[in-house]
């Protein structure tokens, strides 16, 4: 039951979310420098001819109402026509969402596993933990593309290890269901094709994964360190119980909460770093979209991008809050203690959780 | 630290006094202090030290680094490849620098203000700056230069919308914790108004933190500008911007790798001292409560 409630006033903040980031969209398009009419018409466009486009458009109505019309086409998918490709948004972004999904999924997975085993790895008290504080620091440092430079000079260009450049390497390989060549291999009972996919995954996906893995396993070090030095712990080790039993089953699923806020966070990152890697490594998705769209200065296509990713980020972080809740059932209580003041008391907890979220990233023990 | 009376002429103010020789600053502190200093004088003797234009062709085009008196080689036109890295360091510095000044302006003033009213003023200014931390920042960041025009002080203003609000977050947090000390409460006791309260009692508080979290966002900035300048979204073509260089010259990077291996690394090179510097100055403060 509590559940059913926490998820209804999630997606209600979620829409209240989405329904800003359109008002922002919708008012960085009115201020923009390219004039819509002039880009779909060209330079040798009669004013007749303009003034009939400017009523196409309906860019002759008042700007609430031009406001209205533009919710009104986003709820029919209708997102604009692009000044460079002259397709709609909509079904450009259609084409290239699958492989974007495909790279940003297995890029979050990555870094959620590589920034858990980074966590626990320096979060234990042994030999040499010190040192990989210092790699961490320094992983941090090293801008995606650097990463993805290096690779494309050693494991394709010295090595000829991996791929360089695209999604697949094998031809007229299966388009099934989902689009997403990783899946799509399985399902179609080709395991060559996951495989190749993977291949062509590796490079890209870790360039973008390595940073926020890096995020996430330095907020985890710090709530695990401040775990183990608890009473629960203490009470664990003087029943005998193992350092790697403690570690993994009382004080890991007490730490994992800041660290799940750090993968929501990131995940904002991620995207950014999503339109440079498949810019690098001409992955088909909305990324690379993004890139050949920016030198033309396409705002229709861009617009449409962000508001496909921000609603991407909404439902990242919305799980990420539902897993929060799942780890850890003391937040049930918070969340939706019996509270005769409801509404104050979910406004302050809320601010507590983005409080928690805040410290995570200037957390003092890390 | 300490909480010491005053010995100022102003009765009503207690200042935080720091006791220096109680903690020991450590060789790895004052070395990566030590590398911020250095960074940020070559980011300010750039026109000084590089040996060339950087806009200018030179020599023949493809020079090998560390052969020649090009130290980093040349690029595809022939330009010396130091001089455009120094000079794209110090637009990278000098970028990331300014828009962690205008985040802790003007986010420390919504937070303050949000801070100190509270009630209402509280809830609406923090209500937005919820709002602001649920887009995913640099995805609207790219939005919103392509709506003003690539340039880099769109990019700087773009970023610098985005930025502010994590910086409204920790001085509200923070200064909320100060207002309920007790030299808060006398001084409001005294009928000290509000600005005065924020900039005297408040205010002095608040700054350790702000240090702590500024000097720790300077590498992530490096990154996300070096990001949205890769994608042509900074200064136009032949202008020194390290990941617009990086990104222009991708296309020679199997035979001539120097000319978009070094502008990366140089923004690696910027992020890392801000890191560890961000890291030493965390420890330090953290020593010291």
């Amino acid at each position: 039951m509590y559940l059913l409630k926490f998820i209804v006033k999630r997606l209600l903040a979620s829409v209240g979310i989405i329904l800003g980031l359109t008002a922002v969209l919708f008012f960085l398009a009115a201020i923009s420098h390219t004039d819509p009419v002039h880009a779909m018409l060209g330079a040798g466009a009669t004013p007749g001819s303009i003034a009939a486009e400017r009523h196409k458009l309906g860019l002759d109505k008042p700007e609430i109402v031009q406001y209205f019309d533009y919710l009104k086409n986003l709820l029919h998918g209708n997102m604009g026509m692009s000044y460079r490709t002259r397709r709609p948004v909509a079904s450009d972004i259609a084409t290239y969402l699958p492989a974007t999904v495909e790279l940003a999924g297995f890029s979050l997975v990555l870094s959620v596993l590589l920034g858990l085993a980074l966590g626990i790895a320096s979060g234990g008290s042994f030999r040499g933990s010190g040192a990989l504080r210092f790699v961490l620091i320094s992983g941090a440092s090293v801008p995606q593309f650097l990463l993805a430079i290096g690779g494309l000079l050693f494991l394709y260009g010295k090595l000829n290890l991996l791929p360089a450049t695209g999604i697949i390497g094998i031809a007229n390989a299966p388009t099934g269901p989902t689009g997403i060549y990783l899946i799509d291999g399985i399902l179609h009972g080709d395991f060559g094709v996951t495989v190749d996919a993977i291949k062509y995954l590796i490079m890209p996906s870790v360039s973008i994964s390595l940073g926020p893995a890096v995020s996430i396993g330095r907020v985890l070090r710090g709530s695990l360190i401040s775990s183990l030095g608890s009473d629960y712990v203490k009470t664990a080790r003087s029943k005998g119980l193992g350092g790697f039993s403690i570690l993994i089953r009382h004080a890991l699923r007490n730490s994992l909460g800041p660290a799940l806020s750090m993968t929501g966070l990131q995940a904002g990152l991620m995207f950014s770093g999503v339109v440079v890697i498949e810019d690098i490594f001409a992955w088909p998705g909305i990324g690379y979209y993004t890139a050949q769209s920016i030198p033309s200065g396409d705002f229709p296509a861009i617009a449409g991008v962000t508001l496909v990713l921000g609603v991407g980020y909404v439902i990242i972080n919305a799980l990420v809050d539902l897993a929060q809740l799942l780890a850890d059932p003391r937040l049930k209580r918070l969340e939706m203690g019996p509270s005769t003041r409801g509404r104050k008391k979910f406004v302050s907890q809320q601010n507590s959780s983005l409080n928690s979220q805040v410290n995570a990233i200037g957390d003092p023990t890390v | 630290m300490k909480l010491l009376k005053s010995k100022d002429k102003d009765k009503d103010q207690i200042q935080l006094e720091i006791n220096l020789d109680s903690n020991t600053i450590t060789v790895a502190q004052k070395f990566a202090v030590g590398s911020l200093l250095v960074v940020t004088v070559v980011a300010l003797l750039a026109p000084i030290l590089s040996p060339s234009n950087p806009l200018l062709p030179v020599d023949q085009p493809f020079i090998h680094p560390f052969v020649s008196s090009h130290i980093l080689g040349t690029d595809s036109v022939g330009r010396d490849e130091l001089s455009r890295v120094l000079y794209g360091m110090r637009a990278s510095w000098f970028s990331a620098l300014a828009v962690i000044a205008s985040g802790v302006l003007i986010g420390g003033t919504i937070g303050m203000t949000a801070a100190v009213f509270g009630g209402a003023v509280d809830t609406i200014l923090m209500r937005i700056t919820d709002g602001f931390l649920a887009f995913p920042g640099p995805v609207l960041a790219i939005a919103v230069v392509a709506s003003l025009g690539a340039s880099l002080f769109h990019t700087l203003i773009a970023v610098g919308i985005v930025w502010w609000p994590f910086y409204a977050r920790i001085v509200r947090g923070e200064a909320r914790a100060i207002m309920s000390r007790p030299h808060v409460e006398a001084a409001r006791s005294f009928g000290v108004g509000k600005f005065r309260l924020a900039r005297r009692h408040v205010l002095q508080g608040v700054i350790p933190s702000i240090v702590v979290t500024a000097s720790l966002d300077i590498g992530n900035l490096v990154i996300t500008l070096a990001g949205l300048s890769f994608l042509g979204l900074g200064q136009p073509a032949p202008a020194p911007e390290l990941g617009a260089m990086a990104a222009r010259n991708l296309q020679y990077l199997l035979q001539e790798w120097w000319v978009s291996v070094m502008p990366a690394l140089a923004i690696s090179i910027l992020a890392m001292v801000g890191n560890f510097t961000g890291d030493a100055i965390r420890d330090y403060f953290e020593a010291k409560i």
